[in-house]
């Protein structure tokens, strides 16, 4: 027969009052410094079990009786629900509470690895071009403000080069107005913007020993912007609640965007996935064109050499920095040319 | 034959006797499960992780009993996400629902004070006798929304009169079964303790201007024309350092006037909260918690409770025995939920 030390409290006054309790048929016999009760055990409502938490035996009325003496309740009142079951078992388990946090890890890993990412492309697919555009245009805006000057190159390769490009964009398939903008900053570089604003800056113009290499260039940042890398980039670095604001097209969260792309262009480095995906569109483009992927090759190579001789401190604005070249890419442009 | 009756008369310390160990291993399954459920579970965890933290709470022998059903509290949960959420989403397409969103949040928190503190003093029990909250929406309205419009038309300057009303409020239309608590807190208290904050602020702003400009001038006359570093830094140390000193201070020193002032019926409380300590948990457990990637959330909860406990005494010229229960009605969660959404702060 199970019986177990408890306290009552018979819910009239805020008395306690120790007591026995036994198992006594259908009834639970209560022994204490007064008349012995009989409580059945159908007007008894346990609680849930806390391991470290007195049981409370619920009395119809409002009284209680409250013990430490688990083993004894559980034995009386057998059928609790599964899920406090099996939530007591795992709060009682070292064991359980190291899967717990391994469980956690491995769901916040995934959330931030897998999930927020996927989100982030998705709702990049989903940003209209006119929004995409607006966003182009900000983030030009600052930046020429806060880096670019206006160029030293003679109006007449400016206009020559405008011409090429200008050909050599004219079938985009996804109705893109590209435009070529010449700028002076430290350092040979070119980035494109969202909606195809292409910068290339003085330097660069200058290091390339031939229009094809300038192309070759260029089209690799097309390539960028065809597969909307900034707008992944930003997104994927600005957590849920940008995403959800640039799903609903909420103006503020646009601005914040905006105003975030800049630092993300300049400081931030494309993946290698990116990188490659934005090599072969160049190839096949350049290809299209009757240019050669072996000029993209040609102008790494020394571009690369022209970075490891500059010894400023300025790699904020550096192409290499934001787009890092490896010896494959350069071996897949050359085989690419063949 | 021992009198049970009187065997608890005169002063009672409080403790807390939880171990962080095994409140850890509930909070750890709690957040587990409400990952895994997409916080469907958070509502039978935030039930099982209080009713620890209840239970280890002690006085005159005697634990305090959660009994809040937690399907109540994810009814709750629902409404108040589907309520605000939806309003929030739909303000992205109609701006003016913002707005509404706004006017809705402040016409309803004088309910959401009544119901959540209705809500979990019902489901708050001691020695059986369950605590209740009679507190009129009408009241809860002029104290919240009527001294709250005036603390702004005077620039914050009725502030502390307006946190020591919210407190009086609060503390006096709580009952512990049929006996009435009555709050009698000093009118200077709540100022007295706003106007030393706002005066440590001040010395702080005052002092850092004149140590930035002393090391400036002391910098410019060495001939660097370079400030150091540890200029710009440690300014900013200070300044955060009196803030997080100035919030434990306001923390400590409300706590205790609400405590202080709290009696019920032959009961009274004496709370010493310690503006340095509160400070130091602080500060400590935020550090705990960051460098163990919130692992150690569950053992702050626990020092905090701890340290809270060993700071508050009862007091009663009663034995409590004689304090009798009142018969009660169902409850509801639904106020008490809205509020954990945005975290209001109602407790005493």
């Amino acid at each position: 027969m199970t019986s177990f030390a408890a306290t009552l409290f018979d819910g009239q006054n805020a008395a306690r009052w120790p007591v026995r309790v036994s198992a006594s048929g259908d009834d639970l016999l209560v022994e204490g410094e007064f008349d012995a009760l009989r409580i059945p055990r159908a007007a008894i409502v346990p609680d849930a079990p806390v391991p470290g938490v007195p049981r409370v035996l619920r009395l119809r009325g409002g009284g209680a009786i409250e013990t430490r003496d688990h083993a004894a309740v559980e034995s009386l009142w057998p059928a609790q629900s599964a899920l406090a079951r099996f939530a007591f078992r795992m709060e009682s388990s070292w064991r359980a509470a190291a899967g717990a946090v391994v469980l956690i890890a491995a769901a916040v890993t995934f959330i931030i690895v897998v999930l927020l990412p996927g989100a982030a492309d998705e709702v990049a697919d989903r940003i209209s071009m006119d929004a995409e555009r607006s966003l182009g245009k900000y983030a030009f805006g600052s930046l020429e403000e806060s880096f670019l000057k206006p160029t030293a190159l003679p109006e007449a390769q400016r206009d020559e080069l405008t011409q090429k490009f200008a050909s050599f964009v004219a079938d985009d398939p996804d109705g893109r107005n590209y435009q070529l903008v010449f700028r002076s900053a430290p350092g040979p570089n070119a980035f494109a913007l969202p909606g195809g604003i292409v910068v290339v800056t003085d330097d660069m113009v200058k290091l390339a020993k031939s229009d094809s290499e300038l192309l070759a260039v260029l089209a690799h940042e097309i390539g960028h912007v065809r597969g909307r890398h900034a707008l992944r980039l930003l997104l994927r670095q600005s957590g849920v609640f940008v995403l959800v604001t640039a799903l609903a097209g909420d103006a503020v969260g646009m601005t914040i965007l905006a105003a975030a792309l800049p630092t993300i262009l300049l400081e931030s480095s494309y993946s290698r996935q990116f990188e490659q995906d934005a090599d072969d569109e160049a190839f096949a483009h350049l290809k299209r064109h009757g240019y050669s992927p072996q000029a993209f090759a040609d102008l790494m190579r020394r571009l690369q050499a022209a970075e490891k001789s500059r010894t400023d401190d300025e790699r904020f604005f550096r192409y290499l920095s934001s787009h890092p070249v490896t010896a494959e890419r350069i071996e897949r442009a050359e085989a690419a040319a063949r | 034959m021992p009198d049970v009756r009187s065997a608890d008369e005169g002063i009672s310390q409080f403790e807390f006797t939880g171990r962080a160990g095994d409140y850890f291993r509930i909070w750890i399954v709690s957040l587990c499960l409400s990952l895994l459920t997409l916080g469907v579970y958070s509502a039978w965890g935030k039930v099982r992780k209080r009713r620890y933290l209840y239970a280890h709470t002690r006085v005159a022998g005697d634990g305090f009993d959660y009994r809040a059903p937690p399907l109540s509290i994810l009814r709750g949960r629902v409404a108040a996400v589907v309520l605000f959420g939806g309003i929030a989403l739909a303000g992205h397409f109609i701006p003016l629902l913002q707005v509404l969103l706004f006017v809705l949040f402040v016409v309803l928190l004088p309910w959401l004070v009544v119901a959540s503190a209705r809500f979990n003093a019902r489901n708050t029990a001691f020695r059986g006798i369950t605590f209740g909250f009679d507190g009129r929406l009408g009241e809860a309205a002029a104290v919240f929304i009527g001294i709250g419009v005036l603390v702004i038309v005077t620039f914050g300057f009725l502030y502390p009169y307006y946190r020591r009303k919210r407190a009086e409020f609060v503390v006096a239309h709580h009952r512990f079964g049929a006996t009435q608590f009555t709050a009698d807190i000093p009118t200077s208290a709540f100022t007295v303790i706003y106007l030393m904050a706002f005066l440590m602020l001040m010395g702080t702003v005052v002092l850092s201007i004149v140590g930035v400009l002393g090391a400036l001038a002391l910098a410019g006359m060495s001939g660097r024309d370079e400030a150091p570093a540890a200029l710009s830094v440690l300014p900013m140390i200070a300044i955060y350092a009196v803030y997080l000193f100035i919030f434990a201070y306001i923390r400590a020193g409300t706590g205790n006037a609400t405590l202080n002032g709290t009696l019920i019926g032959p009961i009274r409380l004496r709370s010493s909260l310690g503006a340095w300590s509160l400070a130091w948990l602080y500060l400590s457990n935020a550090l705990a918690i960051i460098a163990s990637l919130g692992l150690a959330t569950a053992w702050a909860t626990v020092r905090m409770a701890r340290y809270r406990a060993q700071r508050l005494v009862l007091v009663t010229t009663l034995p409590l025995a004689t304090l009798a229960g009142a018969a009660d009605s169902s409850a509801n969660a639904t106020g008490s939920e809205v509020s954990d959404l945005f975290d209001v702060d109602v407790s005493l």
